[in-house]
C-alpha cells in the first residue's frame, strides 16, 4: 500500500497551497473586517478577480466535466483541492461549478440552467428541509398540483444555502400524497421570477441561508428536473455528492487551526515556561493531530472508492461524522489554548469555531449519520471488516 | 532560441530545519524549487513566449528532485535533463562541472540560473559554469532583455542598479525582482506528468568522477542561535538613544 499522493497530484495541492498563501491569506483581515461591519468577506469584484486569476491557471470548474470546459479531476484530487482552500476561513472557491442533479437536465434545460450555473452566470439553491422536516426528508409537505400545463407550487422551504442570492431553486414537492416518499415526491426548476420570495435566516455563522416561500407559483411542466416522481433519489444524489467533502474542509481548516495552537504555545509564557512545556497543553495538540490524521485517511478513502466506482457511501457517512466532529473538537482545544485571545474577535478562531458548529447538522447531522452507518451494518449491507480482507 | 536553466531543488527554508547527524535531516521535509531558480525558469519561459524557442531545465540530484523538475514543466519548460549520479553530488566544483558538461554539447543562446541556493548560499555554481563554457555571465539579474545578438541587463549592485550588455550566449543568474513566478497551469501539470526526463550518468559525459571529486568538505552544520526576548529601552529620547549605541558596541558588536 502507497500513502503517497501521485506526482500530479502534488504538484495540484503544491499549486493549490500557493495560491491560498498568496492570493487568500493576505485578504484574511479585510474579510474579518468586512465581516464584523455587516458586509460579505470577499465583495464580489474581488471575488470575481480572482477566480478569473485562478481560471487562467486553469483552476475552474476542477471537478466539471471536460464537454462543460471542466478539469474534470476526480474525487481524490478534489479532495485534496478541498482540504487545501479550508487552509483559509476566505469565502472563495474556484467556481465553474454546478451542482451534480442539474446534470439530469433535458439538452433544452441545460441551456437554462446548467451551462449558466456552470459559467457563473445563474445561482442555484438546493430546496429540500422544510420547517417540518428536516433529517426526515421524505416527509415534506410542499406540494405541487398538475393545472393545465402548469404545476402549481406551495410550500415553505428553510435554512436554503444560497436561498437569497439563487436565481432559480431545485425544489423538493410532493405531486402523489399517495405515492409520499415512493415516487411521489418531484424536483422542479424554479425560476425567482416565477414568483417566490425568500427571507433571511440569521444564523451563528457568517453567511444566512435563507426561507423560500411558494404561493401558488406556477411552474411550466418542461421545468420538470429528472422525472416525475423521481424526486427524492435526486435529493439523496445531491447531499451524497457533498458529504465527505465536509470532513475534507475539516481536515485544512484544523490543520491550520492546530499550526496555530502550536506556535502560540512555544511563545506563551506562564509561571516562567512556556505553555508548550504543560502537559495539559500537549495533550491537547496530542489528541488534535491524531484526530486531524484519521479524519485525512477517512474521507481520502471515501474520495477514492469514488474514484474507483465503488459505493462509498457507508465511507462518507463515517467520514462526514467523525470529520465534523473531529473539527468542533480541535477548534475548541486551539480556542482554549489560546486563553482569553482565542475568545476574542482579533483572532480568526471564534469565526472557525461559529461555523463548523454547522457541520454537524447540516448533510445529515451526526445523529443521521450514526444510524445510517448503524443501519448499515446490522442489516448486513456493510460488513465491519470490509476492506483490508 | 535556445535557453538552458540550471535548476537546484532544495528544502524549504520557511519550514523548520532539523539537523541530524550533522545534516538537514531530509525525512518530512518540504522541497521546493529553489527560490531563485524559480525566476530563473519563470525569465526562460517569458523569453521563450516572446522569441520563441526551447527552454530545457537541467538539474542534478537525487530522485526526489523529479519533482521540482515536474513543476518546472509544468510552469512551461519543455524539456528536462536529469542528472541523477552520485559521482555528481559532490561541492559546487563538481556540481558546476557536470552542468558545464551537460550543456557543453547542446545548443544554447542564453543560460539562466538562480543566484544562489538558498541551502547552502555559496552562489558559486552558476557563475562557475560560465567560466568553463568560456562564455560570459551577468549575475544578480533584476530585468533582462534581448536586443539582437545582444543581452542588456539590470543588474543588482549592492543597492545601485547596473547596467551590463553582453554578446550571447551569455549566462545570467536571477536576483528576487527579476520577475513573478507563475502558477504551473492545471493543464501544465497534467501535461508535464508526459513530458519525458533524459537521465544522464557522470561517465556519459566524459567527466572522470575522481577528477571532478569535491575539493573541500562540510566540517559542521550548526543552526543559528536562538533569538532571545527582546528588551524595551526606558528614560526620555536622548537616554535611549545612548543606551542603543552602547548596547550596540558592547552587546552585539555591530558598531
Ligand atoms: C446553515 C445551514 C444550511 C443548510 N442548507 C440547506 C440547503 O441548502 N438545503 C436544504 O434542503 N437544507 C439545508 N439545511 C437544512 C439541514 O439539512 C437540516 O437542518 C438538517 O437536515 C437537520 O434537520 P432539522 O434542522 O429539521 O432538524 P431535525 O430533523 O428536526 O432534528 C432535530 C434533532 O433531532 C435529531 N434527530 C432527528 N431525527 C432523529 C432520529 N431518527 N433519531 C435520533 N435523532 C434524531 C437530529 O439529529 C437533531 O439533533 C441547512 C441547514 C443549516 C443549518
Amino acid at each position: 500500500m502507497d500513502f503517497r499522493l501521485s506526482l500530479e497530484e502534488k504538484m495540484i495541492q503544491r499549486t493549490v497551497r500557493n495560491f491560498v498563501k498568496n492570493e487568500l491569506m493576505p485578504l484574511e483581515q479585510d474579510v474579518l473586517r468586512n465581516e464584523r461591519e455587516g458586509r460579505p468577506g470577499l465583495d464580489p469584484e474581488t471575488l470575481r478577480v480572482l477566480q478569473h486569476k485562478a481560471k487562467a491557471i486553469g483552476f475552474w470548474g476542477i471537478n466539471t466535466p471536460e464537454e462543460y470546459g471542466g478539469a474534470n479531476l476526480g474525487s481524490l484530487a478534489m479532495a485534496i483541492t478541498l482540504m487545501e482552500l479550508a487552509r483559509t476561513f476566505v469565502p472563495f472557491d474556484f467556481g465553474g461549478y454546478a451542482d451534480n442533479i442539474l446534470y439530469a437536465c433535458t439538452d433544452e434545460q441545460k441551456q437554462r440552467y446548467l451551462i449558466p450555473t456552470i459559467e457563473g452566470t445563474r445561482r442555484s439553491c438546493f430546496a429540500l428541509t422544510e420547517p417540518g422536516a428536516g433529517s426526515d426528508a421524505a416527509n415534506i409537505r410542499a406540494t405541487a398540483v398538475k393545472d393545465g400545463r402548469e404545476w402549481v407550487l406551495n410550500g415553505e422551504k428553510i435554512f436554503i444555502t444560497n436561498g437569497n442570492e439563487a436565481d432559480f431553486a431545485m425544489v423538493f414537492a410532493v405531486t402523489d400524497k399517495e405515492k409520499g416518499p415512493r415516487g411521489g415526491i418531484t424536483c422542479f426548476l424554479v425560476d425567482r421570477e416565477l414568483g417566490w420570495r425568500s427571507e433571511r435566516v440569521r444564523t451563528m455563522g457568517e453567511w444566512d441561508p435563507a426561507a423560500l416561500i411558494f404561493e401558488d407559483v406556477r411552474v411550466p411542466e418542461e421545468n420538470v428536473l429528472g422525472e416525475v416522481g423521481y424526486g427524492l433519489e435526486l435529493a439523496m444524489r445531491w447531499i451524497g455528492a457533498a458529504r465527505w467533502a465536509i470532513p475534507a474542509r475539516a481536515v485544512g481548516s484544523a490543520e491550520r487551526l492546530l499550526n496555530m495552537a502550536i506556535e502560540y504555545a512555544r511563545t506563551r509564557t506562564t509561571f516562567g515556561e512556556p505553555i508548550a512545556d504543560r502537559q495539559a497543553i500537549q495533550w491537547m495538540i496530542a489528541d488534535s493531530a491524531v484526530e486531524i490524521d484519521a479524519t485525512k485517511w477517512i474521507t481520502l478513502k471515501a474520495a477514492w472508492m469514488a474514484d474507483e466506482g465503488m459505493d462509498n457511501r457507508h465511507q462518507a457517512s463515517m467520514a462526514k461524522l467523525y470529520g465534523a466532529n473531529m473539527a468542533n473538537r480541535v477548534v475548541d482545544r486551539v480556542l482554549q489554548i489560546h486563553g482569553g485571545m482565542g475568545y476574542t474577535k482579533e483572532l480568526p478562531i471564534e469565526r472557525w469555531y461559529r461555523e463548523m458548529r454547522v457541520f454537524r447538522i447540516f448533510d445529515g447531522t451526526d445523529e443521521i449519520q450514526r444510524h445510517i452507518i448503524a443501519r448499515n451494518l446490522i442489516k448486513g449491507h456493510v460488513r465491519v471488516d470490509d476492506f483490508l480482507d | 532560441m535556445n535557453i538552458i536553466v540550471c535548476m537546484k531543488q532544495t528544502f524549504d527554508t520557511e519550514a523548520r530545519i532539523v539537523l541530524e547527524n550533522g545534516a538537514v535531516k531530509e525525512d518530512g521535509v518540504q522541497f521546493i524549487i529553489n527560490p531563485y531558480d524559480e525566476y530563473a525558469v519563470e525569465e526562460a519561459i517569458k523569453l521563450k513566449e516572446a522569441e520563441g524557442g526551447v527552454v530545457t531545465v537541467v538539474t542534478v540530484g537525487p530522485a526526489r528532485v523529479e519533482e521540482a523538475i515536474r513543476t518546472a514543466l509544468a510552469m512551461g519548460a519543455d524539456e528536462a535533463i536529469h542528472v541523477e549520479d552520485e559521482a555528481a553530488f559532490g561541492d559546487e566544483v563538481t556540481v558546476s562541472e557536470v552542468l558545464a558538461a551537460v550543456i557543453k554539447d547542446r545548443p544554447y543562446d542564453l543560460i539562466i540560473a538562480g543566484n544562489q541556493a538558498v541551502d547552502d548560499g555559496s552562489g558559486q555554481v552558476a557563475v562557475r559554469v560560465a567560466e568553463l563554457l568560456g562564455v560570459p555571465h551577468i549575475s544578480t539579474v533584476t530585468k533582462l532583455e534581448i536586443n539582437g545578438g545582444e543581452v542588456v541587463a539590470e543588474r543588482d549592485a549592492e543597492g545601485d542598479t547596473e547596467i551590463v550588455t553582453a554578446p550571447l550566449p551569455v549566462l545570467v543568474t536571477a536576483q528576487q525582482g527579476l520577475n513573478e513566478p507563475r502558477y504551473p497551469s492545471l493543464i501544465g501539470i497534467r501535461k508535464a506528468s508526459k513530458k519525458p526526463i533524459a537521465k544522464v550518468a557522470v561517465a556519459e559525459l566524459g567527466l572522470d568522477a575522481l577528477a571532478i571529486a569535491r575539493r573541500s568538505s562540510v566540517v559542521e552544520i550548526v543552526l543559528p542561535a536562538a533569538k532571545g526576548a527582546g528588551r524595551v529601552l526606558e528614560g526620555d529620547t536622548g537616554a535611549r538613544a545612548q543606551a542603543l549605541v552602547r548596547e550596540l558596541r558592547q552587546t552585539s558588536k555591530v558598531l
